[in-house]
């Protein structure tokens, strides 16, 4: 048995899946990890980054299944649980064995491995799509549109273009609080991923003037919005999860907001 | 244009407080049906499936910002809270607010865009126009380039519904109530004809423009996202069967996008109109809307989920389970060869995992195993499927028995024969654990040689 042992990027898992072509590995006895977990009667192989090995094997994939293939491997590889190497390498595995033709990859959904590479990838995306409805803007006294968020996978790489898209001509720069990573969009320009431990958000938030006022009338929507006699906390639970009301200024956030008088405590117990 | 009829004294933080209030009633709230790059110069962009950005406290999602540009109103319908009749406070938007509100909100990504709509001024063809001004100023001045979805005001100008046309996304004319008779009961001003005059413009007017489209690549889109209507349910007698009818009608021979429904609020009080003590029928709305899926995307037709002698859903089952059950000879299906028409047809079986079974049995015949990782929901499908010639556990083929086990709350059949339960595992499940501890085990416990 074989244990490529990988860190945590999308190029140091595309050079093991390389290497393991390229050693000629039985795939059923080769496993790719992100951890040092040992595993029993297995050899460890470390694996170095090597752009130039990842990146044929990007042409590779992009070649034989189709770009949107690709992109939902990548979301596997961005979601935050431990198996994702493994499934990736063996959801190629798969599909270059049967010779899948393009955008069909996922369709063998009774292989263990790309159920879970499927599943990942939904997870990601779907995190994705939740980012891009939550997530909230707010402008600071230099004009810049400062917004935090705190999600569970790494999708930051999969809403910024979406951002950069829509506010073409607009700073913004989104700060992932748990992965410590910001994407930055200078107005009219190209966005840009900026990651390190000396990277720090602003300390306090210098909020412009009218920032408060918007806030305040957007809260206010929400309220009279509402329609009494179908009030349903739970169904709005269901839509909204909790985890992401930190983050949203219509919300009570503890210190940050406390104006928003009319979203109950009660009413986000369990009923 | 001088319209405004009490000088706006108010702050704009009233106004909003006074026409979301006003508006909240209307249904639609989608920013579905265009896709819709950036420019690179303006602000703004569509996504096809539509965006929703925050959701209200009764569950509903809030995608655009949804307000009336004036809730003054010369018409005097029963249902609607901004009748002439009716005393509540009444507030006018300029255009430039509703412009800056809807930059602000959407900048900072609290909206899709903007849902506009308008209590009838003067003569609906002078609210029309109104209208079409703000959204004119909206996108060329304040260069907006995301959602709009604009209220087509009935007896309007049909040249001003055009050129409105060609500033918004989505266009929709309410139809309110699903026969004439109950229009002309609950609505004096409104007539059914004035309601599918704009309907059927709207719809020619986009079938034009797809033709348009073809010839020229950039000819201006006309309601790129298609139009809608609202039907409010219980506040006149109708039944299910009838308000399911008149949606396949207008999916059929108006080409909606989307039939809304609204479970009746009775917010005026008239006497006309049912009092309803338990609060909106909303079980019944949610029945409406299952079929309405059931018309739009799993090939079902009107007359297949209802009849003259069952004009009402059932309230313990939803649609498609009830037309299962009523067409047993059609069960059980064979998931491993059964086309996509026919497995669409099964309860418990949706679109997605409809498409996902057919592309996975390409490359493996498909077990009970994976149709739960395929997203299958085997609570219900379980009744009506096989997979390679076998059922999931022996069950009868029998109305009574079958609604039975779908109607319980706990799952009748036997789980857990075959390792696969939709109940957690516990560690007291073991029989062992069932039994009362013996004194001998006690002892053994307190000295620890056990």
């Amino acid at each position: 048995m074989i244990v490529y042992r990988c860190t945590d990027s999308a190029e140091s898992v595309f050079t093991a899946v390389y290497r393991a072509y390229q050693e000629k590995r039985n795939h059923e006895e080769t496993f790719v990890s992100l951890t040092d977990d040992p595993v029993l009667f297995a050899e460890d192989v470390p694996v170095k980054p090597d752009p130039e090995k990842a990146q044929k094997v990007v042409n590779t994939l992009v070649r034989r299944f189709g770009e949107d293939d690709y992109v939902h491997l990548c979301m596997a590889l961005a979601s935050d649980q431990e198996d994702r190497a493994q499934a990736v390498y063996r959801t190629v595995v798969d599909g270059l064995g049967r010779k899948c033709p393009r955008g069909h990859l996922f369709d063998n959904l009774a292989n263990d491995y790309v159920h879970r590479a499927f599943a990942l990838a939904r997870g990601v995306s779907r995190e994705a799509e939740r980012q891009k409805q939550f997530l909230r803007f707010q402008e600071l006294e230099s004009g810049l549109m400062y917004a935090r968020i705190g999600p569970k996978n790494n999708v930051m790489a999969f809403i910024m273009p979406h951002f950069a898209d829509r506010l073409p001509i607009v700073n913004f720069a989104v700060h992932d609080e748990k992965h410590s990573l910001f994407g930055i969009h200078p107005a009219g320009g190209q966005w840009y991923l900026l990651q390190g431990e000396g990277v720090e958000g602003p300390i306090r938030l210098q909020l412009s003037q009218e920032e408060g006022e918007y806030q305040e009338l957007f809260r206010q929507l929400c309220r009279s919005i509402t329609i009494d006699q179908r009030k349903n906390w739970k169904l709005q639970r269901n839509m909204l999860p909790l985890r992401f009301r930190e983050y949203m200024v219509e919300f009570d956030s503890g210190d940050k907001v406390s104006s928003c008088t009319s979203w109950p405590r009660s009413g986000l117990r369990r009923e | 244009m001088e319209y405004l009829v009490a000088g706006g004294k108010e702050s704009l933080a009233e106004k909003l407080q006074v026409l979301t209030d006003a508006a909240k009633y209307d249904v639609a709230c989608t920013s579905s049906g265009v896709e819709r790059k950036g420019n690179g110069k303006s602000i703004g962009n569509c996504v096809a499936a539509g965006i929703c950005h925050s959701f209200s406290g009764d569950g509903r999602c809030i995608s655009l910002l949804k307000i009336l540009l004036t809730n003054e109103c010369i018409f005097d319908c029963k249902y609607c809270r901004n009748r002439r009749s009716n005393d509540i406070p009444r507030a006018t938007f300029t255009p430039e607010e509703i412009c800056t509100l809807t930059m602000e909100f959407y900048r900072r990504n609290y909206i899709e865009g903007l849902f506009l709509s308008s209590g009838i001024i003067r003569d609906p063809t002078f609210t029309m126009e109104l209208l079409c001004r703000t959204l004119a100023l909206l996108r060329n001045k304040y260069r907006f380039n995301g959602y709009v979805h604009v209220k087509a005001i009935p007896g309007a100008d049909p040249e001003v519904i055009e050129r409105t046309g060609y500033l918004a996304d989505r266009m929709s004319v309410n139809l309110e109530l699903p026969t004439a008779e109950g229009l002309r009961t609950l609505a004096p001003n409104k007539h059914r004809r004035s309601i599918l005059t704009p309907m059927r413009q709207i719809q020619n007017g986009i079938q034009a423009n797809r033709n348009d489209l073809a010839l020229y690549r950039h000819a201006p889109r006309f309601v790129a996202g298609g139009q809608s209507t609202q039907v409010i349910v219980g506040a006149t007698p109708e039944s299910d069967y009838q308000i399911i009818n008149v949606a396949e009608g207008l999916y059929q021979k108006f080409g909606l996008k989307r039939v809304f429904y609204s479970a009746f609020v009775n917010v005026t009080g008239d006497k006309s109109l049912p009092a309803l003590p338990g609060g909106p029928p909303l079980l019944r709305e949610h029945r409406l809307y299952q079929a309405d899926w059931l018309l739009r995307f799993y090939g079902f037709r009107a007359e297949e989920l209802l009849d003259e002698k069952h004009p009402f859903f059932n309230i313990m089952l939803d649609p498609k389970e009830d037309w299962a059950l009523r067409h047993l000879d059609q069960f059980p299906v064979e998931i491993n060869r059964a086309p996509l028409e026919v497995l669409l047809r099964v309860p418990g079986v949706g679109v997605k995992s409809a498409q996902r079974i057919v592309a996975a049995r390409r490359s493996a015949s498909l077990s009970f195993r994976d149709l739960k990782k395929i997203g299958v929901v085997l609570k219900r499908a379980l009744y009506f499927i096989t997979c390679s010639g076998r059922m999931m556990y022996p069950v009868k083929m029998e109305e009574d028995y079958i609604v039975r086990n779908l109607t319980s709350e706990k799952d009748r059949v036997q789980f857990g024969s075959d390792g696969m339960s939709y109940r957690q595992l516990s560690l007291f499940d073991n029989g062992e654990f069932t039994r009362s501890v013996t004194v001998e085990e006690q002892l053994q416990a307190a000295v620890g040689q056990l």
